[in-house]
């Protein structure tokens, strides 16, 4: 039973890591990236592919495919999604807007990588690392477990003190706030959007390299599953709250690996979809939310 | 032409189904509801009527009565389900409905054939693309009739200004509950007409990219109007076979395409065409608006010239004695 | 409603109708048909397959194999003078893209059979099409029901039920008495063996299921089962996953600490295991055919896709494609004529009496292909045969 709760652990954590670009950048200045999935996945394949020709270490891989997240998110960021807030009339279609453009663009990366490696996994062949079991009273835990563990822990908290205590924080919840109020307190909008594409796209890299050495191996589709369950993590969680994200996540891997324990694969996906669904009729701000619902 | 036409026969089916498809959610936003639930209409359409038909044996025009009662009253109990949710937590929830019905369809053992799906739907009656007209020109007329005169209006208004709306007069949550009925009802006619044509159903045919493709049809066609809506299916469904000839480059292609739609056509294609129209109305406008000042300066002028000889005139014949000014 | 948009939307009709009498001028020249008996000059061949999407590796893979059989028919002159053309469709993965090119294969009247798709959920949904409109057509892989159902439809992929046996024959052999079961029931083929065949072998083949877990075919990770499996403590394992999955069951399943023998199915091939290292060694799996086989036709066979290949060794899907081609040629050669009811005769014939081919000795039961099967194991670094067969000759 103890061994399920280090299994449910590492999961959320997996879970977490995803989750973390996506929430703050929805929870703070309001893009609800689409293209997320494609990012991680993205990170991580170029990683693979120079992993393929130049042998490299744990640390170096995770730190390539970050940096290629964060520089494929900010580049969506300008040409993409600032173009059609510019545009946009109001923040109803400018919501819609960014969700189909954030579709549409996440299609790319995945057509990219499905034309070079033909939908089969790839993953890092020729990393220098190598995965050690830790056993312990009973439990047994990898070693790729525990940098996942950590990672999500380390990187958990520094966003949430990031958002609270620091003045780049306090600036981003105020455009997430009322954005035009900030702005004209001389809070710079375009260069913080940057910023915080650009963190969410190195946390998505970071994950996606973090996913494949856990796994092993992925595919091309493997960010797709994991968006929607995001989805749920947050709406869980509260838009807007980094603890929120984390007891989501949590709460998500504990409730599918009990289902999966006891009833069998099949119900596990209606876990997340279930749970979107009786969170938002019953408490739609989630365990942590701050946003308000818009009403009627 | 014939030939053209039973080549390609599955692929003008797929035309009017995607057209209901896309017109079951795209009835909703135009109401101010952010919903996707016509997508899972769509997919309980297509099972519901394979379901019926394969296990049954009822034949095609019962089981789509059937199905589109059906879907139309879980249309109404969704609703009320979700009635205090608004924009993206009212997309969400819904997508959360779409996906479930996925999941039901995948864990439905031999009901709904589990990741195989349901084959072999074939009805007495075959159901192809005359049917299929007719029923998309009913619902055509149908959007047509809801997008004039008053009922436009009050739509327009329930969509932009439901406070305002409501202080008129206007039953806001009627209207709400009313466009996840017809979405239910649209949804499941696209579905039904779908199985009993395509002959097989798998869970992958239903879900999120039924919600994908009924998105950016709504988007690069144009959220407004019927037209746009037809002219989105009518790129979507065309554009793979458009595509085949790029090669294996082509899921990147439409990619692309979707996201230049998305970033710079917020009107869709209909939107643009109204832009140009206005704008070259308007400039013909202006245009006519100038040569009428012309003219009437003109007039003017001659007007002028004429009372100055005429002044001139009468200035010449008066007498000193008298004489008017 | 303004002038305006009135104006506008009789524009854009006038456009849309402009535009379809454009399209419906290109329409597809109808030639008259071929008549029975005739051997005619080129005998047109459509392929309607995946080449892009999820599953590109399988049909990429089973496009070389048709691409190496119609090189051979041509340059070995098998059919005389008469040469076979192949039109490559991609169904980029999508059913109702599919059906819509079976549709247009079966409308055009110069197309005389038709290679079929590789997933079941495309095959059900063209096998109705093809019946009706009488275009024989030859699937691969496609293992449900529904897929080979009347005189015109025939299967050149041995369903995996029939050469599963033989992994639980070795089960058997190696005094395995308790097995644990780990499956995709997303997949219809691997579903089929998780919830039929192997619960249904407990008696012929002596051994009990502990348990057997369904899994999701977007799951990716099996920490919490592969920790129950090790809790169980089985003397075998049953991992019937696709993809990835393979190589991180496999991975999970060690660090969990099982560390006894494990059956696949032939989606652990291709390499698929490699990212597991160390771990994946051990993993054996039933397949219909392996490059590394012995039968005197596959080892023809093999060195032939090598030679057109660059080197490659040819995977099972390549093998089914080549096969389904060289039944055509066969049929059109019994037959002496390319017409569709030539084809169907002559493939009656064909599998009536069987033929040496890729996969090796390959005979049917009824238009369904069965072969004998082939043993192979992951070592970690490569696959390599356990046993095969006798080649009954």
């Amino acid at each position: 039973m103890s061994q399920l709760v280090i299994d449910a652990l590492v999961l959320g954590s997996i879970y977490l890591l995803f989750c973390l670009g996506m929430s703050i950048s929805w929870g703070t200045i309001d893009i609800l990236n689409f293209a997320h999935g494609g990012i991680f996945m993205f990170s991580a394949f170029v990683a693979s592919q120079i992993v393929s020709h130049v042998e490299l270490g744990l640390i170096t891989i995770c730190v390539i495919s970050a940096v290629v997240g964060a520089v494929v998110s900010a580049a969506i960021d300008v040409l993409a999604f600032q173009p059609i807030l510019r545009r946009a009339k109001n923040q109803r279609t400018a919501e819609l807007q960014i969700l189909i453009g954030g579709i549409g663009i996440g299609t790319i990366p995945v057509a990219i990588v499905q034309f070079y490696t033909l939908s089969e996994p790839f993953g890092f062949l020729r990393s220098t690392y190598e995965t050690t079991v830790h056993s312990f009273g009973g439990m047994r835990l990898s070693s790729t477990g525990l940098v996942v563990l950590g990672c999500a822990l380390v990187l958990t908290v520094s966003i949430a003190y990031w958002l609270k205590n620091t003045s780049h924080g306090l600036a981003l919840r105020a455009i997430g706030v009322d954005s035009e109020t900030a702005e004209l307190m001389g809070v710079k909008r375009r260069q913080l959007s940057l910023l915080t594409m650009g963190i969410s796209g190195g946390l998505a890299g970071l994950a996606g390299a973090l996913l494949t050495f856990n796994l092993g191996a992925i595919t091309a589709e493997s960010g797709e599953t994991l968006l929607i369950k995001a989805f749920a993590i947050i709406i869980l969680g509260g838009v807007g709250s980094t603890g929120g994200a984390a007891l989501g996540a949590m709460i998500l891997a504990f409730s599918e690996v009990l289902v999966l324990r006891y009833t069998g694969g099949g119900w596990v996906d209606a876990v997340g979809f279930g749970l979107i669904l009786v969170v938002l009729l019953l408490r739609p701000q989630g365990i942590f939310g701050k946003k308000e619902v818009r009403r009627v | 032409m014939s030939d053209f036409y039973f080549s390609n026969i599955v692929l003008i089916q797929s035309t009017f189904t995607v057209l209901l498809l896309a017109l079951s959610i795209q009835i909703q936003f135009r109401m101010g509801v952010f919903s996707f639930a016509g997508a899972a209409f769509y997919g309980m359409g297509s099972y519901g009527v394979a379901i019926l038909v394969l296990h049954y044996d009822f034949g095609a025009f019962s089981a789509l009565a059937t199905i589109v009662v059906i879907c139309a009253m879980v249309g109404y109990l969704l609703s009320l389900v979700v009635q205090r949710l608004n924009g993206l937590y009212l997309a969400m929830a819904t997508v959360a409905f779409v996906m479930i019905v996925t999941v039901v369809a995948h864990n439905g053992g031999t009901l709904t054939g589990g990741s195989v799906g349901l084959f072999g739907v074939l009805t007495p009656v075959e159901i192809s693309v005359p049917h299929l007209l007719a029923v998309c020109a009913v619902v055509v007329a149908a959007m047509i009739v809801s997008e004039r005169g008053a009922m436009g209006r009050r739509i327009e208004a329930v969509r932009e200004d439901p406070e305002l709306a409501s202080a008129m007069g206007i039953n806001v949550a009627r209207y709400r509950k009313m466009s996840f009925v017809l979405s239910g009802v649209l949804g499941a006619l696209g579905g039904g007409l779908n199985i009993l044509m395509m002959t097989a159903i798998a869970p992958e045919n239903i879900g999120f990219p039924l919600i994908v493709l009924a998105l950016t049809i709504i988007i690069v066609g144009g959220s407004r109007s019927w037209i746009g809506v037809l002219i989105g299916a009518l790129i979507f469904t065309w554009l793979p076979v458009v595509l085949e000839q790029v090669g294996t480059y082509q899921s990147i292609v439409y990619g692309v395409i979707v996201a230049i739609a998305a970033i710079f056509m917020p009107g869709g294609i209909t939107g643009i065409v109204t832009d140009l129209y206005r704008r070259r109305s308007a400039r013909s406008n202006a245009d006519a608006f100038e040569s009428e000042q012309r003219l009437e300066a003109r007039a003017a002028e001659e007007d002028a010239a004429e009372a100055a000889e005429l002044q001139a005139e009468l200035a010449s014949s008066t007498t000193p004695s008298g004489g008017s000014r | 409603m303004s002038r305006v948009d009135r104006g506008c939307r009789v524009r854009i009709l006038a456009a849309i109708g402009a535009a379809a009498l454009v399209l419906t001028g290109c329409g597809s020249g109808g030639g008259g048909s071929l008549a029975d008996g005739d051997l005619p000059d080129q005998v047109k061949v459509v392929s309607v397959t995946d080449q892009t999407g999820t599953t590109a590796y399988v049909g990429s893979s089973q496009l070389k194999g048709i691409e190496l059989a119609i090189d051979e028919i041509n340059s070995q002159d098998y059919l005389g003078d008469t040469e076979f053309v192949l039109e490559k469709r991609d169904s980029a993965s999508d059913t109702q893209t599919a059906v819509s090119q079976a549709t247009e294969a079966l409308t055009d009247r110069n197309v005389s059979a038709l290679l079929g798709p590789v997933l079941s959920a495309h095959a059900v949904a063209i096998a109705p099409l093809v019946e009706r409109a009488k275009l024989p057509t030859v699937f691969t892989q496609s293992g449900s029901e529904g897929v080979v159902i009347g005189d015109y439809t025939y299967r050149a992929t041995a369903p995996m039920e029939t050469y599963f046996v033989k992994a639980l024959e070795r089960l058997r052999d190696q005094g395995a008495r308790t097995v644990s079961v780990l499956y995709n029931a997303g997949n219809v083929t691997l579903a089929g063996l998780g919830e039929h065949t192997i619960p249904e072998g407990q008696d012929e083949y002596g051994y009990k299921v502990l348990s057997n877990t369904a899994v999701q075919a977007s799951t990716q990770d099996f920490s919490t089962t592969a920790t129950r499996i090790a809790g169980e403590n089985p003397d075998a394992v049953i991992v019937l996953l696709v993809g990835a999955g393979n190589s991180t069951a496999m991975s999970q399943l060690r660090q969990a600490g099982y560390t006894g023998p494990v059956v696949g199915n032939p989606a652990a091939g291709a390499g698929n295991l490699a990212p597991a290292g160390a771990a994946g060694a051990g993993m054996y799996w039933a397949t219909d055919f392996s490059f590394h086989q012995t039968a005197p036709s596959s080892e023809v066979f093999v060195e032939a896709y090598r030679a057109k290949y660059n080197g490659e060794n040819p995977l099972n899907y390549a093998a089914e494609g080549y096969d389904a081609t060289w039944m055509l040629a066969h049929a059109v050669k019994n037959s002496g004529g390319a017409s569709r009811e030539d084809i169907q005769r002559g493939l009656e014939q064909v599998v009536s009496e069987g033929f040496d081919g890729a996969l090796g000795p390959v005979t049917f039961e009824g238009n369904d292909m069965r072969v004998e099967g082939v043993l192979v194991e992951w070592t970690g670094s490569e696959e390599v045969l356990v046993e095969e067969s006798d080649v009954a000759e």
